[in-house]
């Protein structure tokens, strides 16, 4: 088949029209040289993005059949999804098309209009040059499963895995523990954020146990997974018994949890264990099992000291939920007996919720706080340095701490296997901080919990939920998934087997075929972003509707 | 069982749940009672923490919104009644006219310069004019302007004006649009309806409106905005100069509303690194009591800024801040960290003012009949742990609707809500 080109110039109603000589434009470009021995079809219109130009330029490309297709009208940010849609309503692939951008580049950046009309020239020219090393690629559809593997049945993955089963949709929740809802357990109370009955969050246990449609793995790790949205092969392995499972999914979600820091790792903190410092965990737990602080002696303290921000300072970031769970403990204390002496030491306090302020000033008058700079610990001995500058030291009968959350240690391992990245803290990286913060870089895995840094109960389940709002709008049952089209291809016959791609890959998008010795592009799971055929040492690889040669062509005429 | 949802409000949450809902297939009424989609995200230049456009943030977002063929975006409009329960709810939605037809407008703009009228412009945080036909800002999104029945000469009755019909190159505008009351159906109804800021030209101790080197911390985000008033040049109002020297104060009515707004720590590290940017020579305070940075990402951002651009000033009693015209300068006096009164002499005053419920949200609620707390914000419901719904079965809350909070924990509950939406149907 011959080339005819379509050229269609919009005029965007004055926005280009009184900006540009759109017929000195046409004329040019039917004098082009070398495009002579094409047939070109070169028109105006007042508003293609219209109803009217819409219709219009449907009738065009089916009347004339052509082979490419260059728009000459606004930013392709404004209507290149409005003319890729025209084009899917007729024969014309959608990829032999090209929009170039005359309004902000030419016409509303030039007070000369004789030179917005010479760069429009240049420009839509580019564009033709273009379209003609431009190759149709078509949409493909593939098979999704809409089962879910969620991993952590702590109160997070319980919470994902409830709202995300339904009648056609599994969920495959895996602890590596003995049981389920572990941390939970050893609350003796909720804070107010968190609803006042702690009865809701032990139902949940036996809700997901009694949940048809969720199936429990407890002593079960992840063994291995490869896979991409709607279609992860993944092994589960039973720790006990070596037992393996081989089941696929098409969504994870991770909520592995987070650890706490331990104290006597810090410098300032020297202690034993038989001191009478314990941390806020460990009281917590003494309260729900005794209902009763005691020293480790058995008696009960007169004075207690609760230290705030415990190695905040090597962290680099705020725990978010101590502040809170002290001022709980601190109600504990103060509701056991009020002989006992109790004083917080803190540089600052962050409630950031709504409910905090209020909580916190109901216990003002019960504690002494006290704002400080510095603090250090040598068994219960606490040498301080105020915010005014005083230095003092004391003695209190106890100490409680407030260590800081820190990444579980099997971060790493999962964020290798599931080819999603860890921040520089070791939590797991949101696609988006602010606008994706529950995604990741991998399509189809999804995080919530402390596993994406320090998070309450309350906030730990939202994500949950709202990880189960992304499962069930990416992964509708019996809905195909069209991945993305414009993705990198690599030529087998130029790879030579350097893996630098692999490592610029930030969707693991590229796997290495050991037989063949060369890397192979998975194009469900390819974004097109270009980094591996920017880093390919040999120029093997190449982005379809990106290539060399297409840029080239345009190039060559915007800069000449 | 309706399967359409009504989302009442359009900014970062209200526009995440739609184009989920809409991914999901199903049919969405998008209420928006501004003339423009987005929220109060674009009214910042960059967003902390890092410090990315939020224009880029939030465009993409807005277009996908506008070319959904599912979602049916209604702006200057408001939701009048609530009919029946979760799964049939009947919304009677009142639609302003606008007076200039969507289809027919393209944006060009040619119809503001002949509007003889004038008048404030809150959008822009009453720091700069409009006319009778406008959009609130540049690249406001749909980019069609709306014109004010009240204020607009010929729809008002003062004169036959018809300059900006005249201007038009497209005819779109249409003076004999009606308002229009619209009944929908829906299942589910998601409350997004965002949060305005205090009021603080009653709180005398800080001088706001008496003094005109007292801004408040939306004034500054349109002062430094490059499609703002000044178009991003950092001048005093009064004096058109820039300030030599910059006091932000944290916390600033935090005790009369009885909580943290747990963004401002944050937002006002990011007013002092903008100040040092456009200024660099200028000398830059923050003042604080505590220092909240409730993600993991913030200590960091505070950090660096802290180190670079400001000198960070700790005072004991955030009641006891005062603020008074001294010559032409203004003075902070505060309370040190030694317990004494101390001050410092400065061009301009930048206040973080507390998060509020908004503005005529109460009678919002009220029509939905959702209960609220204490202060005004939706209650969601406690036994529910962590969970967007209100009291009213079939109607959820997200984003700032709910109580402070920051842009991600905003889409997080956006995102909650679609989940419970979904799971039900």
């Amino acid at each position: 088949m011959s080339d005819k080109i379509g050229i269609y110039v919009c005029e965007c109603g004055p926005n280009i029209a009184s900006r540009v000589h759109i017929d000195k434009i046409m004329e040019d470009l039917a004098k082009l040289e070398d495009f002579k021995d094409k047939e070109l079809v070169i028109k105006n219109h007042k508003l293609l993005c219209s109803v009217d130009g819409k219709k219009f330029l449907e009738d065009e490309i089916n009347e004339n059949g052509f082979s490419h297709l260059v728009l000459a009208a606004c930013s392709p940010r404004d209507h290149d999804t409005t003319f890729i849609n025209v084009c899917k309503k007729t024969k014309l692939n959608p990829y032999m098309y090209r929009i170039i951008n005359i309004r902000e580049q030419c016409a509303w950046v030039y007070s000369d209009k004789d030179v917005a009309t010479e760069k429009a020239v240049r420009y839509i020219h580019a564009g033709m040059n273009r379209v003609l090393y431009q190759k149709p690629l078509n949409e493909t559809e593939l098979d999704s499963n809409p089962d879910v593997l969620v991993i952590g049945g702590g109160t997070t993955g319980i919470e994902a895995a409830l709202s995300s089963a339904g009648e056609n949709r599994k969920i495959f929740l895996i602890e590596k523990e003995e049981n389920l809802g572990d941390l939970t357990s050893k609350l003796k109370e909720l804070l107010p954020r968190q609803g006042s009955n702690l009865n809701v969050l032990k139902q949940r246990i036996s809700d997901v146990q009694n949940n048809k449609n969720i199936r429990i793995f407890t002593n079960t790790e992840l063994e291995s997974i490869v896979g991409f949205l709607g279609n992860f092969e993944i092994v589960l392995k039973n720790k006990k018994s070596d037992e393996t499972t081989e089941l696929l999914v098409g969504a994870v979600v991770m909520a592995n949890g987070a650890e706490l820091q331990n104290p006597q790792e810090l410098t300032d903190f020297n202690f034993q264990n038989d001191d009478n410092v314990f941390t806020a965990q460990e009281v917590e737990e003494m309260f729900s099992q005794s209902d009763k602080l005691t020293l480790r002696n058995g008696n009960e303290p007169k004075s207690v000291a609760l230290v705030h921000c415990v190695g905040r300072k090597d962290l680099g970031y705020c725990s978010k939920i101590c502040c809170n769970y002290l001022q709980k403990i601190a109600h504990y204390i103060n509701e056991q007996s009020n002989n006992i002496e109790i004083t917080e030491f803190y540089k600052h306090l962050c409630l950031p919720n709504k409910e905090d302020q209020e909580y916190h000033q109901k216990i003002t008058d019960k504690v002494n706080f006290v704002r400080i700079t510095d603090i250090s610990l040598c068994g219960t001995e606490l040498n301080l340095t105020k915010i005014n500058g005083e230095n003092s030291t004391l003695k209190p009968d106890m100490v409680i701490l407030a260590t800081g959350i820190i990444p579980a240690k099997d971060n790493p391992k999962f964020a290798k296997m599931l080819k999603v990245d860890l921040d520089e803290r070791g939590f797991f990286n949101e696609a988006h901080l602010k606008k994706d913060p529950i995604s990741t870089n991998t399509d189809g895995v999804f995080i919530a919990g402390t596993t994406k840094g320090p998070a309450g109960i309350s906030e730990s389940i939202l994500q949950a939920q709202a990880c189960a709002g992304k499962i069930l709008t990416q992964l509708i049952p019996g809905q195909k998934i069209i991945p993305e089209v414009m993705v990198s291809e690599i030529l087998e016959a130029y790879c030579r087997g350097c893996k630098t791609c692999l490592d610029v890959c930030g969707f693991g998008a590229i796997y290495f075929d050991e037989d063949k010795g060369v890397s192979i592009v998975n194009e469900a799971i390819c974004r097109g972003c270009g980094n591996c055929v920017g880093s390919c040492p040999s120029g093997s690889i190449r982005t379809k509707y990106f290539t060399n040669p297409q840029l080239y062509q345009e190039v060559k005429e915007a800069l000449r | 069982m309706n399967n359409n949802v009504l989302i009442i409000g359009s900014g970062i949450a209200g526009m995440d749940a739609s184009l989920m809902l809409s991914r999901a297939g199903k049919k969405v009424f998008l209420v928006e009672k501004l003339s423009l989609i987005g929220g109060k995200i674009i009214k910042n230049e960059e967003s902390f923490p890092n410090l990315d456009c939020s224009t880029c943030l939030i465009a993409p977002i807005q277009q996908d919104i506008l070319q959904d063929k599912n979602i049916e975006v209604m702006t200057v409009s408001t939701v009048q009644k609530v009919e029946g329960t979760a799964g049939n709810f009947k919304v009677k939605i009142f639609k302003k006219a606008r007076y200039v037809n969507m289809q027919d407008c393209l944006g060009c703009g040619m119809c503001y310069p002949p509007c003889p009228v004038s008048q404030i412009n809150e959008w822009e945080e009453n720091l700069m004019e409009k006319k009778a036909v406008y959009v609130p800002t540049a690249g406001s999104l749909p980019n069609v302007p709306v014109i004010d029945a009240d204020k607009c000469l010929r729809l008002n009755g003062t004169e036959e004006c018809n300059k900006c019909a005249e201007a038009c190159m497209f005819g779109a505008i249409d003076f004999t649009e009606k308002d229009e009351e619209i009944e929908v159906e829906v299942g589910s109804i998601i409350v997004a309806t965002g949060f305005d800021t205090l009021d603080v030209s009653e709180m005398e101790n800080l001088g706001y409106g008496k003094i005109s080197g007292v801004y408040t911390a939306l004034e500054f985000e349109r002062l430094f905005s490059s499609n703002g008033p000044t178009e991003g040049k950092l001048t005093l109002r009064d004096s058109k100069k820039s300030p030599e020297s910059i006091a932000i104060i944290h916390c600033v009515g935090r005790d009369d509303v009885g909580y943290c707004s747990s963004v401002c720590c944050t937002y006002s590290a990011k007013h002092a690194h903008f100040l040092k940017h456009k200024l660099p020579n200028a000398k830059i305070y923050n003042f604080y009591n505590d220092i909240c940075l409730p993600d993991k990402t913030y200590q960091k951002f505070h950090e660096k800024i802290k180190g670079h651009a400001t000198e960070f000033i700790f005072q004991a009693d955030r009641n006891k801040m005062n603020i008074i015209q001294k010559g032409a300068k203004i003075e902070v006096s505060y309370i040190d960290k030694k317990d004494i009164k101390n001050s410092v002499l400065v061009d301009m005053v930048i206040l973080a003012n507390a998060m509020v419920p908004a503005n005529s949200s109460t009678e919002l609620y009220e029509t939905l009949g959702i209960e609220t707390d204490k202060y005004g914000f939706v209650a969601s419901q406690t036994f529910r742990i962590g969970s967007v719904a209100t009291s009213k079965p079939g109607i959820f809350v997200a984003g700032c609707a709910e109580g402070p909070k920051d842009i991600q924990s905003s889409v997080i509950q956006a995102e909650a809500a679609v989940a419970q939406i979904l799971s039900k149907n």
